[in-house]
């Protein structure tokens, strides 16, 4: 039995066809599910586009040409202050670097409270792990608006945010690998008849230090990026001066130091890829 | 004949003794140990002068610590409500004013405050829709193994990264300024952000699709649009409904502090109240955005398990 | 008629196929044999383009693929379809749907995106999947089929096409002695039927020998061999193969002559 061509087959070999299998063709309903998704996702756009008012991004074109310019034609160079430019980029660096290793101080505390196998108390372990859940709810930039209420402008307030933040964060994930360890390294150290810091040291931190290193590394390079805008609400470092600069309508000068912070992102990015890879090589070999 | 364990026959066989193994293993042993003690030093070294550098730029003294300590206490007790609880369910009075005391009282506020959650949700909806179109279409040309071209794949990887690399308040303060304060400028910052972000996963995804389809779908006689919608869609479309869930929930929190910049959500709000006054209005509307941020993680958690266990029972 | 005329192709330094010349007349069904890596996927390949010669020409009628480009050479494609050793359907799509995606280059742009078939092609589409008896899956997902299954759907979309030519890239390597002739038969059925031209790589002797007009041997690139069956001797087989000679005359795993077999010559191993 040969088939004919496409263009051969008939009208009732076509009805035909349907007649023995009506689940291969289009109906209305499937068609309707089908486009369903896509049609609400198109309306709500249109709607949403109304309701933000989109129109106004084409309304601005004679700022957005202004300061365009002023982004790429960099006036009077010689005035701009570049010893507190880069101050300020040390400064966002000092801030992730001390951040992170409170924060990696602290939850190396925390994480092992926050443990089910090393925490036997319910209650407590409860107790900080919603605390934890309220630190990471809360937005880094939201602490550091915060801290620059209460401990006043500068890098301190930073530095206290990323701390914050971190513990957050850092304590859930050192609570988790703590949990995840090999049961049987631990019972070895136990049986040598080690107490409950003994069986911490010898069984608990070599089986979860390679995981808490890497992860602790992995902060310090995300921190770097988000201690750029902490300055944006006043925590220190090169955001103060990209939003002072901006306020003050000195675009060109932005300009360069975003530049600038974006080549530090992406250095920071190549050498923390790099050290991660190390650290993992140095443990292969220890 | 005695056993000797760490030695192979060729050892033996070339003359040398015993102990000329262990001596070398011993050596080399020491050697080892000096050349990983001179790392852990110099690591060591490495640290405390970063330790001490970053200390001083950035004047964390802890004469400063011990000051602000007190502060951060202190702060955190003006923000606390003062609800009695004989009062604590009260109406409004006759003539609308509220009772001190009272959750009436202390969220004053509350419908302005869920108007503007309203308002961030509905950012994160429509930047994480856009964002992810955006990186929908750009995720296959760059894809190394889906490229059409070198030159697209270059284009398109560079434009992603551009996209990703810069933060989105950063981004949002820009629009701010070139559209005017509002919501505006947060979902397009947000949604720019998301393309990028959500483009590089997307393309990792397609990079790791099975070719075989592709190459079935080219052996037909197909374009090289057909290839992607027939071959490799139905391959990540599950992954990439996964990732733009996630990016939601990121999405959620970015735009609920966008605001800061004057972009729009509840972050402005946020702003105002932490900037201009130190009382309960604080915790109240961080309260709202903690929870706002949980209960979205908890459908969109909801959402993303019951679409991929639809996936695989179908 | 296809004519192969110094067909070249190179990885490297590597000659996968090494100054190819064949005259394929239509409607004949043809066999081509060798041991793994003597170029008999590339020699496919590179007559579907989904490779690139390095030399030569592929003359069909006046055309010469060899240069074709975009959508002639998806016109190329269409008309000359291809069978896979991995069947290389699509899994996550419905069975007929992936049928119907042997229409694609007829489709107009945006009915392929949107994926709006007409009834006609649906109908079609369940007649080319009736023909190899898998109309019963058409709302199945490719990937829940077994093996055989999906290299019978992979036949229906070729099927689709409408194609003056088949390829078959050892489309029975991976499937049981039964399932493998179910899909040999559907093959020669194709053939003979509808006149199509089949070209198969096989990997075993016997299912060249049961099924085909022509056989060709082909070893390190070149084609040492190109006759009809009864014309391969033992010997001349037994070179073709080299040391795979034992694991292709001995075949178990992928043999078609399953009991009701016709098989003329069996070299005896
Ligand atoms: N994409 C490629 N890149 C480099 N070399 C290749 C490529 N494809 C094939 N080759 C080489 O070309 C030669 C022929 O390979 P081909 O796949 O055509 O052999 P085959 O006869 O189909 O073998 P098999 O029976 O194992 O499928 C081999 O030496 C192979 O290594
Ligand atoms: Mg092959």
């Amino acid at each position: 039995m040969s088939i004919a061509a496409i263009s051969a087959v008939s009208d009732s070999q076509i009805a035909a066809v349907r007649a023995a299998h009506p689940g291969a063709f289009a109906t209305p309903a499937a068609t309707i599910r089908r486009w369903a998704p896509l049609a609400i996702a198109i309306i709500y756009i249109i709607g949403s586009m109304w309701y933000f008012d989109f129109g106004r991004l084409f309304d601005s074109s004679e700022r957005v040409l202004r300061l365009l310019r002023s982004f790429v034609v960099w006036r009077d160079m010689d005035t701009w202050s570049y010893s507190q430019i880069y101050v300020g980029i040390a400064q966002t660096l000092a801030m992730a670097f001390l951040g992170t290793l409170l924060g990696t101080m602290g939850a190396l505390f925390v994480g092992f409270l926050a443990a089910r196998n090393v925490m036997p108390v319910r209650v407590v372990r409860q107790i900080v792990r919603r605390i934890l859940d309220i630190l990471r709810g809360i937005d880094q930039l939201v602490w550091g608006l915060v801290f620059v209420r209460a401990v006043g402008l500068g890098p301190l307030a930073g530095v206290l945010a990323i701390f914050v933040s971190d513990l957050g964060t850092l304590s859930k994930l050192y609570s988790e690998a703590i949990e995840n360890i090999d049961r049987k390294q631990v019972e070895g150290v136990r049986a040598t008849g080690a107490g409950q810091i003994g069986i911490i040291r010898y069984g608990y931190i070599p089986q979860v230090l390679p995981v808490f290193i890497s992860q602790s590394l992995y902060f310090l390079e995300s921190n770097t990026r988000s201690a750029t805008i902490l300055g944006i609400v006043g925590a220190g470092g090169i955001g103060m001066i990209i939003i002072e600069r901006f306020r003050a309508s000195l675009y060109d000068q932005v300009a360069f130091v975003v530049l600038n912070v974006l080549i530090l992102i992406f250095a920071i990015d190549w050498l923390s890829k790099r050290v991660r890879l190390w650290a993992i090589g140095e443990k292969h070999d220890a | 004949m005695t056993y000797t364990p760490m030695m192979g026959g060729s050892a033996g066989a070339s003359g040398g003794a015993p102990d000329d193994a262990v001596a070398t293993f011993e050596r080399h042993r020491i050697e080892l140990r000096a050349t990983k003690r001179v790392w852990n030093i110099l690591a060591l070294v490495i640290f405390a002068i970063c330790l001490g550098l970053s200390v001083w730029v950035s004047r964390f003294y802890p004469e400063r610590l011990a000051d602000g300590i007190p502060r951060i206490f202190e702060y955190f007790a003006t923000i606390m409500p003062d609800l009695q609880w004989d009062a604590l369910f009260a109406g409004r009075t006759e003539d609308g004013s509220a009772v001190p005391g009272s959750l009436t009282y202390w969220y004053t506020d509350f419908w302005t405050y869920l108007t503007l959650i309203f308002e961030t949700v509905l950012m994160a909806i429509t930047a994480t829709l856009l964002g992810t179109a955006v990186a929908f279409v750009l995720s296959f040309p760059a894809a190394a193994n889906l490229a059409p071209n070198t030159w697209v794949y270059i284009v398109s990887r560079r434009f992603l990264e551009i996209c990703r690399g810069i933060p989105e308040i950063l981004l949002a303060l820009v629009f701010v300024f070139m559209i005017g304060i509002g919501p505006l400028a947060g979902v397009i910052a947000i949604a720019i952000h998301t393309a990028g972000a959500l483009g590089k996963l997307f393309s990792e995804v397609n990079e790791n699709a099975s070719s075989r389809p592709i190459e079935g779908i080219t052996a037909v006689g197909g374009t090289w649009a057909d290839k992607m919608a027939y071959a490799v869609v139905p391959q990540v479309a599950p992954n990439f409904f996964s990732y733009a869930m996630l990016r939601f929930e990121i999405n959620v929190r970015a735009s609920s502090i966008i605001g800061f910049v004057g972009a729009g959500g509840i972050g402005q709000e946020l702003n105002r109240v932490i900037s201009f006054y130190s009382d309960d209005r604080v915790l109240a509307v961080l309260i709202l955005v903690v929870l706002t941020v949980t209960v979205i993680d908890l459908m969109s958690e909801r959402i993303r398990l019951g679409y991929i266990g639809r996936e695989n029972f179908a | 008629m296809l004519k192969l005329d110094k067909l070249t192709r190179r990885f490297g330094d590597n000659l996968a196929v090494d100054n190819a010349n064949l005259d394929i007349p239509d409607g004949q069904m043809v066999g081509i044999i060798g041991r793994s890596g003597a170029g008999k996927s590339t020699l496919l390949r590179l007559l579907n383009r989904l490779i690139d010669p390095s030399d030569g020409q592929i003359l069909f009628g006046d055309a010469d693929i060899a240069r074709l480009k975009g959508k002639e050479l998806r016109a190329w494609r269409s008309d000359c379809a291809m069978i896979f050793q991995q069947f290389n359907l699509v899994g996550r799509l419905d069975v007929i749907t992936n049928v119907m995606t042997g229409r694609l280059y007829d489709l107009p742009a945006w009915r392929a995106m949107a994926q709006v078939f007409t009834p006609r092609e649906r109908a079609f589409a369940i007649q080319a999947l009736d023909r190899l008896g898998m109309a019963h899956t058409a709302l199945q997902r490719a990937e829940t089929l077994s093996g055989g299954q999906q290299q019978r759907v992979a036949i229906a979309r070729a099927l689709a096409q409408e194609p003056k030519i088949l390829l078959a890239d050892e489309p029975i390597a991976s499937l049981d002695p039964m399932n493998a002739k179910i899909v040999m038969d559907a093959l020669r059925s194709i053939n003979r039927e509808d006149g199509i031209t089949v070209i198969c790589n096989l990997h075993t002797l016997d299912t060249a020998r049961d099924y085909c007009d022509r056989i060709i041997g082909m070893q390190d690139g070149r084609i040492v061999f190109d006759g009809t069956p009864d014309l391969l001797t033992t010997q001349m087989a037994r070179e073709i193969y080299g040391a795979e000679a034992h694991e292709a005359f001995n075949e178990a795993a992928t043999s078609t002559s399953l009991g009701a077999s016709s098989a003329p010559v069996r070299a005896s191993a």
